[in-house]
């Protein structure tokens, strides 16, 4: 009978997998690869910003001079490369840029006595420093102009802490204590302040630079003018890791200058964590709380079935949608109605009518509400029945086993809701820009005056910082440093957080796992 | 005597009181929370309403022709689809038409799910199939990383580094698009060719790390190509012959850009989802598959998809609804052009942005405010809608799933 | 004195095979899970058209040496393998062998029935079509005579295209049968084939167990002894990854060489 069912020549059967499976892998592949590169740029972008590399001195064909650092390249219509050198000196030449075709360069050299300067205005400068001219005292040249300088810059920097500090925490607040009322005390007190800064401020005056630019044009300028000086050829690299490190916690702790191209974004970071904390604030408990109910309390039939895909289904509506809500009901009707009854005075300039800290964070807490939910529900599903019945047989009421028993248990799964959903929050843009993010807010929601915290003031975002800065600035090239920064920087922070949300369910599993065993 | 034993009968009703007080406070809250998100939708629909019978006597008519179909308008030759808000001084007034606004959107979502269904469903069923779990359990933690990746961040590396690089290098991408899926099965002919030891050093298990270094030859390699081959082809210069053969625009922030962008933010999450499904197919099935003789692509293709077909199909149906949602990227990275044309190397607007372009400046209460609700509106309920199609159908594979183990 | 049969010879299958061809050869087979030893320096034959039988505690590596039979550990990462198994004279691990080929002859049926999900009919045809090039009315035929073979063809024959999962579990574990018969396969390995299934389907199961011996070579793992008793012609006692005792059943049953099979068979073992 089996001879019967033989068949002649039976097609060979396939040795490998065959192309689709080979298609399959190189997705992983390319995806593991984008990302690598995506995170290789902005590492080296980012923090490559912050390394003072040497200045390039060209001589061209023409005889012309220049000085600057080479960003990139791109080829000419007509062949050949050209090079974009950033030159600065605004002031001198009207640009930070300069475009050179290669073939035009006659001669490169890094000459140490090349001078890099941070102003306060014009942005920075390249050159050289022909002399210095103190206040008082004799005209100094060559390296001893270099060490005169450096000595001023110094004192220059601690008078300007000092006004910064006097600014802070005496000035500021007395104005605005003067603005709601007129204070005798507080007038002296401000008209006092302020002479100690004026004083201070003529301290600072005196000395002058003479500067000569590459192409040989001169200028002088006020030592007051200049932040730091360096002479990126003549450093070490020990020298050279210092200035960075230096240059990464200044973008760290200070505020932005120029445009939001230049300085740091010490105003967004506070923004960005004042707002996810307040967030986490609303949303850990009113999450928690609606979890519960619908796991432990609800009758589990049709209805709550429906509810959970609901909810479930809410953590996929675009944020923007979320915005919009914020700012319909947050801003324009609750904001608009506390402003009505309680800044009355006012009024139109709104106060809570407006966008601000506290309706950006709760619009941010209803967005984020739906992962809090889930995730909480997620471990209070995982604890086993017996455990509930365990407790309710020993003659607990429903409440005592929730507080005492199931709740201890869902700590690590309600953290792990909070974190991916801060994770969520830091990395969300499009429903501030509705409900109250700014451009520049220099001054952080939190200071020394009642009530300490002003969840009616606009702050600063990290993300919103990045793309209001690579958009909206007049020079992107000039901007695209600070942005690579900042978003390396919100990569970072997200990444952390990701990886905390991934560690601690990692732990619960473990934990639980262990509890189904024994 | 009786203050011993009342006290402890005080305290158990004390206890139930505050047990009842605290369920009732629970419920109450539980059910307010739940409220007050689904709150949303009400509150869209009812600013919306307003909109189509209360226009006032300075506001233009809104109905349903007039937001969907091709208008005439004053100083325009004939009917056409516009957007445009706002005006300058003089102009004869705003024009509504959301035609242009949902197509930027669904062009953008269309685009972003043809680069990342394949690349997302491939790299699913590479993982939950073929990977090394060890190596599994490194990779898909990572993936899914991928997914929290801002959106700004994203969006700024696609405006201001893919686009212009796209651009300059036209050829070398188009060259990519070929070469890496033939250099990748290319490299799987010479893969069973090697010898045994290299074949085990080499595992297929591994092969998405090692295919990484492939890749990048792969790369280098069409870089070397890509110039030759547009001076073959195309005279040298692939972004003129685009312009002057096909007559289409090229915009440098275009809808393949977009599409990239939003792909590669919106991989990571249909992946998840299509690898979660996928390996929960219970593993017999591939085993009797594979016992029969199959490969394991074989066992893979008429088995395990088959038998996750509807998760693998959510998963798909989630990522469109992010791609439908996504604001930062095609802000950023589209450059804001209302347009309602076919060609995906010219510009796009797509609702999400124009909310948070437009709606701050929009007059609360004023038609170009109620306009962009109504767009906000139609973003939630048709994520809403695909989304609960989706969870339906992945409760209805979980059940299947719960019955294959019941007869077992 | 149990200690002197005790060690009596670990390469214990010394049963005389001289009227029995040979199918399966396995020569000083090991495997290892990393640094974890599942199956130690086994030897034994499996004579061609015979049920045989491994029994053993739980753990003691029966099922994964019959997964080694058709390389599904291939699977599984980290697996070290020495020695060698040949099927009609041929070493399968060798690098010319194509493992899916090597699938198709030697077929498996696994402990809980794993129908896929679609009609009765497609699962039986699922080999065929992966070897194409069959005509319908050849897939129609190998179909049914599957399922005849399998003792299912009257129970289905009216809804070849209902879905397997709605059969019941014994039948769903003859139709797994029927598919494997479909690719003809040299030897069928059964790993616990009736854990599963109620006592009538336990019946069914093995009496076409018996049946099929006529043309086939067939390697059964059970836990249940009365079953090896019941269907097998030779028996293997593996314990602790090393075989312990072959022979056939019925001696290995009523007078085993070694005090450790006397043990597990009379249940006296923990």
């Amino acid at each position: 009978m089996r001879a019967a069912w033989r068949r002649a020549g039976r097609a060979r059967l396939p040795r490998g997998e065959g192309p689709w499976a080979w298609l399959a892998a190189a997705s992983i592949s390319l995806s593991l690869l984008l990302l690598a590169l995506l995170l290789a740029l902005l590492a080296t972008r980012g923090l490559g910003h912050f390394w003072p590399g040497d200045v390039t001195q060209l001589t061209l064909t023409d005889g012309r001079a220049i000085a600057g650092r080479a960003v990139k390249q791109a080829p000419l219509p007509e062949g050949g490369m050209e090079r974009l050198y950033r030159t600065d000196n605004r002031d001198l030449d009207g640009d930070i840029w300069s475009w050179v075709p290669v073939a035009d360069i006659e001669a490169e050299d890094r000459p140490r006595d090349l001078v890099v300067l941070e102003r306060r205005r014009w942005g920075r400068f390249v050159g050289r420093l022909v002399a210095w001219l103190p206040a008082a005292g004799e005209r100094r040249e060559g390296e001893a102009a270099w060490q005169g300088l450096q000595a001023r810059l110094a004192t220059l920097e601690r008078r300007r802490e000092a006004i910064t500090r006097l600014r802070d925490t005496t000035l500021l607040p007395l104005a605005r204590r003067l603005e709601a009322g007129s204070d005798p005390q507080a007038a002296r007190a401000l008209t006092e302040a302020r002479a100690r800064i004026r004083v201070l401020r003529e301290a600072m005056e005196g000395g002058t630079l003479v500067l000569e630019s590459a192409e040989g044009r001169r200028l002088r300028l006020p030592a007051e003018e200049v932040l730091r000086a360096r002479r990126p050829n003549a450093m070490g690299i020990g020298a050279k890791l210092a200035a960075w490190g230096d240059g990464v916690w200044r973008f760290l702790s200070e505020g932005p200058r120029a445009g939001n191209v230049e300085g740091g974004v010490w105003p967004a970071i506070f923004g960005t964590v004042l707002m996810v904390m307040l967030m986490s604030l609303a949303v850990t408990p009113f999450g928690v709380l609606a979890a519960v109910y619908l796991n432990e309390v609800a009758h589990q039939g049709r209805l709550t079935r429906l509810v959970r895909i609901g909810v479930r289904n809410l953590a996929g509506v675009p944020s923007i949608v979320y915005g919009v809500f914020g700012l319909g009901v947050f801003v324009y009707g609750l904001g608009g109605s506390i402003d009505r009854w309680f800044f009355e005075a006012s009024l139109p300039s709104p106060t809570f009518g407006t966008g601000g800290l506290l309706w950006a964070s709760l619009t941010l807490a209803l967005l984020t509400l739906p992962v809090v939910i889930v995730a909480t529900e997620e471990g209070l599903a995982r604890i086993p029945e017996r455990q509930r019945e365990g407790a309710l047989a020993l003659g607990a009421t429903r409440l005592e086993m929730l507080t005492r028993v199931v709740l201890p248990m869902a700590t690590p799964a309600m953290l792990t809701g909070m974190i991916l959903a801060v994770a969520r929050a830091a990395g969300e843009v499009a429903p501030l820009m509705l409900v109250g993010v700014a451009k520049l807010a220099p001054q952080v929601p939190v200071d020394g005056e009642f009530p300490f915290l002003h969840l009616e003031r606009k702050f600063m975002h990290l993300g919103y910082h990045l793309f209001d800065t690579a958009f909206h600035s007049s020079d992107v090239q000039a901007a695209l440093p600070v942005v690579y920064a900042t978003a390396l920087l919100l990569v970072l922070v997200i990444l952390v957080l990701n990886l905390t949300a991934i560690f601690l369910r990692h732990h619960l599993r473990s934990r639980h796992g262990g509890l189904s065993r024994c | 005597m009786p203050e011993a034993s009342s006290s402890p009968l005080l305290r158990r009703r004390l206890r139930h009181g505050r047990d009842r007080l605290a369920t009732a406070l629970i419920t109450a809250g539980g059910i307010g929370v739940i409220a007050a998100v689904m709150a949303i939708g009400v509150f869209l629909a009812v600013e919306v309403l307003p909109l189509f019978w209360s226009a006032g006597a300075d506001e233009p008519a809104v109905d349903i022709a007039s937001l969907w179909g091709p208008q005439d308008y004053p100083g325009l030759a004939e009917p056409a689809y516009r957007w445009q808000p706002t005006l300058p001084e003089g102009d004869p007034g705003p024009r509504f038409n959301l035609a242009p606004l949902a197509w930027g959107t669904l062009e953008a979502a269309a685009w972003s799910l043809v680069i990342a269904v394949p690349l997302a469903l491939g790299a699913a069923a590479h993982s939950a199939l073929f990977m090394s779990r060890r190596l599994r359990g490194y990779l898909k933690p990572a993936l899914e990383l991928m997914e929290a990746l801002p959106g700004v961040v994203v969006g700024f590396l696609a405006g201001l580094v893919l686009a212009p690089w796209l651009e300059r290098h036209l050829g070398l991408g188009l060259t990519l698009l070929w070469l890496m899926p033939l250099g990748v099965v290319l490299g799987g002919a010479l893969w069973s060719r090697l010898p045994g030891t290299a074949r085990r050093r080499l595992p297929m298990g591994w092969a998405a790390l090692w295919l990484v270094p492939w890749l990048i030859l792969l790369w280098a390699l069409a870089g070397w190509l890509a110039p030759l081959l547009e001076a073959w082809w195309f005279g040298g210069d692939l972004r003129g012959w685009v312009t002057a053969t096909l007559g289409l625009d090229y915009a440098s922030r275009n809808a393949i850009i977009i599409g990239m962008a939003m792909g590669f933010a919106v991989m990571p999450t249909i992946y998840a989802l299509a690898e979660d499904a996928l390996s929960g197919v219970p593993g017999r099935l591939a085993e009797g598959a594979l016992a029969l003789g199959a490969t394991r692509w074989q066992a893979l293709w008429r088995v395990v998809l088959p038998a996750a077909a509807p998760g693998v199909f959510s998963a798909v149906m989630i990522g469109a609804g992010r791609a439908v949602g996504e604001t930062m990227i095609v802000l950023i990275a589209s450059g804001n052009t209302a347009l309602f044309n076919a060609n995906p190397l010219d510009g796009l607007r797509s609702m999400a942005a124009s909310i948070a372009i437009e709606l701050p400046e929009a007059a609360p209460g004023g038609s170009h405010y109620r306009l962009l609700l109504l767009a906000a509106l139609l973003l939630f309920l048709f994520t809403f809608l695909v989304n609960t199609l989706a969870e339906v159908v992945r409760a209805r594979l979980r059940r299947r799933y719960r019955r294959l183990g019941d007869s077992a | 004195m149990s200690i002197a049969r005790d060690v009596a010879p670990r390469r214990g299958a010394c049963i005389d095979f001289s009227d029995e061809a040979c199918c399966l050869e396995v020569s000083g087979f090991g495997l290892r899970y990393g640094a974890e030893p599942a199956l130690r320096d086994l030897t034994l034959r499996v004579p061609r058209h015979r049920v045989t039988a491994f029994i053993g505690p739980s753990g003691c590596g029966k099922s994964t040496l019959l997964r080694a039979l058709n390389r599904l550990h291939d699977l599984n990462e980290d697996v070290h393998r020495e020695g060698e198994i040949r099927l009609e004279g041929q070493e399968i691990h060798a690098p010319e062998v194509a493992v899916a080929e090597l699938r198709r002859r030697v077929g498996m049926v696994f402990q809980a029935p794993n129908p896929f999900p679609m009609s009765i009919y497609d699962n039986v045809a699922f080999g065929l079509r992966l070897q194409g090039g069959l005509r319908k009315r050849r897939i129609d035929d190998i179909v049914e005579w599957s399922l005849r073979s399998a003792a299912l063809w009257d129970e289905v024959k009216d809804r070849l295209q209902a879905s397997a999962w709605a059969l019941s579990g014994g039948q769903q574990q003859r139709l797994v049968i029927a598919r494997t018969l479909a690719v003809e396969p040299e030897v069928l390995l059964l790993d616990e084939p009736a854990s599963a299934l109620d006592p009538i389907s336990t019946l069914k199961v093995e009496e076409l167990i018996r049946n099929l011996a006529s043309s086939l070579t067939l390697v059964l793992v059970t836990h249940n002894m009365q079953q090896a008793a019941r269907v097998s012609d030779y028996t293997a006692f593996l314990q602790g990854g090393e075989l312990v005792e072959y022979g056939p059943t019925d001696t290995l049953f009523t007078h085993p060489r070694l005090a450790r099979t006397e043990n597990y068979i009379t249940g006296r073992m923990a």
